[in-house]
Formats: C-alpha cells, structure tokens, sequence
C-alpha cells in the first residue's frame, strides 16, 4: 500500500467551494510546487481529515497540519503545535481534528512524529464561493512565508515543537 | 398520557437524522419514526444543464459513494446515446465500482459498527469509536484502515481522484489503464485478501452474541430488491433487477432501466424529506421491500467468485429462504467486500483490460435515458429527459436509503418496542435503536439530496405531543 516515509508531512484540509474553507487546499498546492523538488516532503490535500491519514502521520517524522480556523479573527496566520487528543468521547469517525488524528497514529501504529504543528488562517467567510474574503487574500502572502520557513526548520529536525509557536 | 422519546442526532450514519418514539397513555412504544430533517435540490438545479455534464455533478451528492452516482448517471447518459460501451470501460468502470464498495463497507463494518460489535451496546460511550477499537482490538483497526485504503486508492489511481473522481463519462471513461497501474493493483490483493478473511473471522467470533439483537433488529418478513445477472450470480454495475416476496419466490425479474419508473414507485410521508420507494403492482406500503447487501444475497443464487461462494454457502445457513434480521446486514457486507476483491483480481486478469479503446463518443439520439446500479447501500437509479439540445429538462433520482425506508422505519419501531419500557429506555436502549438504523448504513445526504449538515436527535412524545425526554448530540 502506498505508506509515506516523510521526512516532513504536510496534511490541508478544506472545501474549496466554501470560501475561505479552501485555504488549506490551496497552502497545499502552494507547497506542492514550492517543495516539488524535495523527495523528503510529502503534501496531501484532503476536503476532510479521516482515520486512514493515521498511518502516513505516524510514519512520518514530523507534520505539518493546515487548516482555516472559525476561532481566529479572518486573516490572522497562527503556528502551534499539537499534542495527541487524551479524549476521544464524541468523536466523528468520517472527520478527525489533528489531534485525534496523532492519538489514532500512536494507538494503531505505536509511533508519533516528533514535531507535530498545526497552521491556521482565521476564516472571514465560508458561504459557497471559491473565492476568498479579503483579510484571508491579504493574509496569504505571509501564510506562505511562514509554511515555507516551517517546512525548512522541519527538516533540519533540530527544534521541538515549542519553538515553532507564532 | 401518551408520550414521545426523541433520538437527536443519530450517530454513526452517513449524514445525520431524527427518531422519534410515541407512546401511548400506559408508557408503550405505540409508533416510531426515522426522520431525515433537510432537503436538497439536486434534481432541480440540474435541470437546464447539458446531459453530459450530469455525471461529474451528480458525484457531487455524495463524498462516500460519488462513483455510484457518476457510474448510474453516466449509463443513463449512454441511453440518451443509445450508445453501447467499450468492453475495456465496462469492464474499468466495474472495477472503480467494485473499489468504492469495499472502501464503503469497510468503513461502514469498521468505522461505524465495530465499535458496537467488538465493544458491545451497552459499553462506555466514549470510548465506542474507532479509537476504542484500536485499542481493544489493534489489528482490526489496521485491517479497517487497510481494507478502507486499499478500496480508496484504487480509485484514486483509475480516476486521479479520491473523492468525486471525473474518470467515467457518457460513453466509457476519458482514460485507459497503464500497465504500472494494474500491477500496483494487483501488488495490494494479499493484504486486502487478507484485511477482509480477518474481519469475517472476528464477525463470525462475536455474532452469536447478540441473538437478542438479532430478533429484532428489523427482523421481519419483506420483500428484497436487487441487480442479478442472466446467471443468477450477484451483480452490481449491469443486469437487471429482480424482486423476490419474504419466501424467496420470484415477483418480477428482468427490470431493465428503462422499465425501472413502470415498476417502482415513489410514496411521500409527512415526518421526513426521504422517499418510501415501493413496487407498483403491490402498491404502498405493501410493494414495500429492501435492498443493500442483505436484499443482494437473499435474491441471487450465487456469488460467481470461489471464496464468496464459500462465504455466500455459509450466509444462506442462516435460514431456511431469506435471511431476515437486518442484523445481518454486517455479514452481507462482509462476503460482499471479499467478493469485491475477487472481483478486481479477475478483471485485472482479463486479456483485454489494457486495450486502449475505452470510450463511445454520440450526441442525442433519444430524449429520455435512465441508468441503474448497485450502489453499496443498495439500488441507485437515475432517470433523465433532455431536449433535442441534450439540456436536462427533468432529473430523478431512486436512492437505496428511499428504497430501504419503510424497512428502516418498521426496524425503528420493532427495537424500540423492545428497548422502551414503562415510558423509559432500557440500558443501552439508545445505543441499540441508533444501531438498527446503522445496519442499512443508510446515507441521509445522499436520500434527501440536502445541503449542510445532519445531525440526528431521539424524542419521546407525550400523547398530546409533548417532548417529554430528548436525547441530542
């Protein structure tokens, strides 16, 4: 099966029909070209995070987790990491956050990566449309700046996870 | 004082909907409804649209089974053609379909029934999901996620897509297969093979548990729909429907696509956007009957594949003619995905699988055309008329959970009158009426063609319509 040994997994996730919703998708496409000739960076764009990623984020050395994010004000870029989710109660099985999504890699395949990060960009609006509000447009170039210096001080592998926080 | 329980949201489904208990005056289960609350328009606003763009927006109804859609929508287009398919792109298209049903049952058996099977009903609610799972039982979550991957890369790499992928077109699809592909198939059967041999075996361990479930999760007498082959074998891209009474007896074989809207109806009731799909000459809700793997296995005579036919013999031990409990849904499901992968190591064998003509070109040379498949749920039909400019002038789609609901809606009624005492469930009562509902793995987006979200909710009613308990999640 087609299992990822990554030195550096990016994971996105968003409808591009909805709005701002597609940032993720398109930080992903970004990244795949951007990273294009680096066979150590894997990038997968998915309209929903679900259980079967948990093998390629648990093979994989460190990830990078890409969203858009409804509790940031729109346009506001954030980089944090991610810890395993202790508390599964409630838990949607077609949809998973990124922490579900590490505790499930660690369970089934008893293994994390070491650095785990989560990038967010506030959502203005997530009404139909395949455009995005103003303050995600304007918000793009530094979100690419930050993806970009992320993924690099990644694959050095010499930071934890803490060190990354924006 | 009658009274009413309502379940809100249902979980573990594919969207989300309602159930609601009436009681009467003594505290007795006296009726039960499954609602699906919200309604889509797919059928609409497809209307003015060229028929050859149907197939890649009728995939968008539904993130779990697009390829049903694009597949039933695409042979309804080659009616409107009147065009008949390369043998190579009937035979790809078969397997894209063969691939999007184990990846669906996978998750369905998997993702959404295990933890109930392996976990029991009345286990703690929070750790009843796939990660309870995982960390009871590790190697059925491997086998879950392997046997979901395995389905969904393959259509990945037929159709570049995972989701909504716009491989199949009026006519056969856009592209060949490459040699490197079919390998990389083949490269994934052991595993899969193997994934699949080990949920039976774990389902088979544990099925004997739940003999009280059994006897009344939807365990009544029905009618059961599906596609059959001329042989009999089991079928899902091609044939014609067959529909047997509750003895197995044949009511009527051959239905063609085209004779598919002269035999099968459609009946509305006020609590819910889905359809009661039923059989004309029997009329609603007597015409009744259900479809899905059960139905499936209940109607043919055999699988057409060795190591399914071996699963099917011991299936058809259940009973004596069809099988009845909707429990055993899970088990159809099962012999069904392993047959899914015999399916796809036969046709990668085919000599002709390579061949490079895989696509009919033809404008509109009738004004009406109607497809018909076995999704993973059931049987999925789309009818369209066009005008002599092939725009859609009207669009109707037969889903299988419009087919499956008065059978869902019995099943409701028949646990909760079990699972509902002196006004009040029962330990694990919840859990159980939810788990009737998830046997059909019905898929509410696709049955309402709604937009947004679904959550699902149970209420118990008073006599007088009072919500007087509500469960909402």
């Amino acid at each position: 099966m087609t299992q990822h040994q990554a030195r550096c997994l990016i994971l996105a996730c968003g409808n591009t029909l909805r709005g701002d919703d597609g940032v993720g998708p398109w930080l992903a496409e970004w990244a795949e070209e951007r990273f294009r000739a680096q066979a150590d960076v894997c990038v997968i764009s998915r309209q929903q995070w679900t259980p079967e990623l948990s093998e390629e984020i648990a093979h994989s050395a460190s990830v990078l987790f890409i969203d858009c994010s409804a509790d940031s004000a729109p346009g506001v870029v954030r980089l944090f990491p991610v810890e395993p989710a202790a508390d599964t109660l409630g838990l949607a099985t077609h949809h998973l956050g990124a922490p579900e999504l590490l505790a499930l890699g660690r369970e089934l395949y008893d293994s994390l990566p070491s650095n785990a990060l989560l990038l967010t960009i506030g959502s203005g609006s997530t009404e139909l449309g395949e455009a995005f509000s103003d303050p995600v447009k304007t918000a793009l170039h530094n979100a690419c700046s930050l993806l970009e210096k992320t993924v690099l001080r990644l694959l050095n592998g010499e930071e934890t996870a803490n060190q990354f926080l924006v | 004082m009658t009274q009413t329980i309502t379940i809100d949201p249902v979980t573990r489904l594919e969207g989300h909907g309602k159930i609601t208990i009436q009681l009467n005056g003594q505290g007795e289960v006296e009726d039960a409804h499954f609602h699906v609350t919200q309604v889509r328009g797919f059928e609409r606003f497809s209307q003015g649209r060229p028929f050859y763009e149907m197939p890649s927006l009728m995939a968008r109804i539904c993130g779990i089974c697009p390829v049903s859609h694009l597949i039933a929508s695409a042979k309804a287009c080659e009616a409107i053609m009147s065009v008949r398919i390369p043998h190579t792109a009937a035979q790809l298209r078969r397997m894209l379909n063969m691939a999007q049903m184990v990846q669906s049952h996978a998750l369905s058996f998997f993702y959404l029934s295990s933890p109930d099977l392996l976990l029991g009903m009345e286990s703690d609610p929070a750790k009843r999901n796939i990660f309870g799972v995982a960390a009871a039982k590790p190697e059925l979550g491997l086998a879950g996620i392997g046997l979901r991957r395995f389905g969904q890369h393959i259509i990945e790499l037929l159709g570049n897509k995972r989701i909504h992928p716009g491989w199949v077109v009026p006519g056969g699809v856009t592209e060949p297969l490459s040699q490197a592909k079919r390998d990389e198939i083949l490269a994934m059967l052991p595993e899969a093979y193997a994934n699949v041999k080990m949920a039976l075996a774990a389902y088979k361990q544990i099925a004997d548990r739940f003999q009280q479930e059994i006897s009344v999760f939807a365990n009544f007498p029905s009618n059961y729909l599906g596609l059959i082959n001329e042989d009999e074998s089991i079928e899902f891209t091609d044939g014609a429907l067959r529909l047997i009474d509750p003895q197995g007896k044949i009511i009527e074989d051959g239905i063609t696509a085209n004779r598919f809207t002269e035999a099968i109806g459609e009946a509305v009731e006020p609590f819910t956007y889905t359809k009661f799909v039923y059989y004309k000459p029997l009329g609603y809700p007597e015409g009744s009957y259900r479809v899905g793997p059960l139905a499936r296995l209940n109607i043919v005579k055999s699988m057409g594949t060795p190591l399914a036919e071996k699963e099917f013999a011991e299936f058809k031990q259940l009973a004596q003619g069809p099988v009845e409990s909707s429990f055993f849904y899970h088990h159809a499901r099962l012999v069904e995905a392993l047959y899914g992968i015999e399916k796809i190591e036969q046709i990668l064998t085919d000599p002709l699988i390579l061949d490079k003509q895989v696509r009919a070109t033809a404008g509109v040379n009738r004004l009406d055309g109607a497809g018909q498949i076995e999704a993973p749920r059931g049987t999925l039909s789309h009818h369209y008329k066009v005008d002599e400019n092939g725009l859609i002038t009207w669009a109707n789609l037969v889903v299988a959970t419009g087919h499956n609901n008065n059978a869902m809606n019995k099943g409701v009624l028949q646990a909760a009158k079990s699972y509902v005492k002196d006004g009040k469930f029962t330990p694990g009562a919840l859990n159980r009426i939810e788990a009737v509902i998830r046997t059909f793995d019905p898929c509410l987006s696709c049955s309402t063609h709604a937009f947004g979200q679904m959550p699902l909710a149970v209420s118990l009613l008073s006599a007088d319509g009072e919500v007087v308990d509500q469960v909402i999640r």
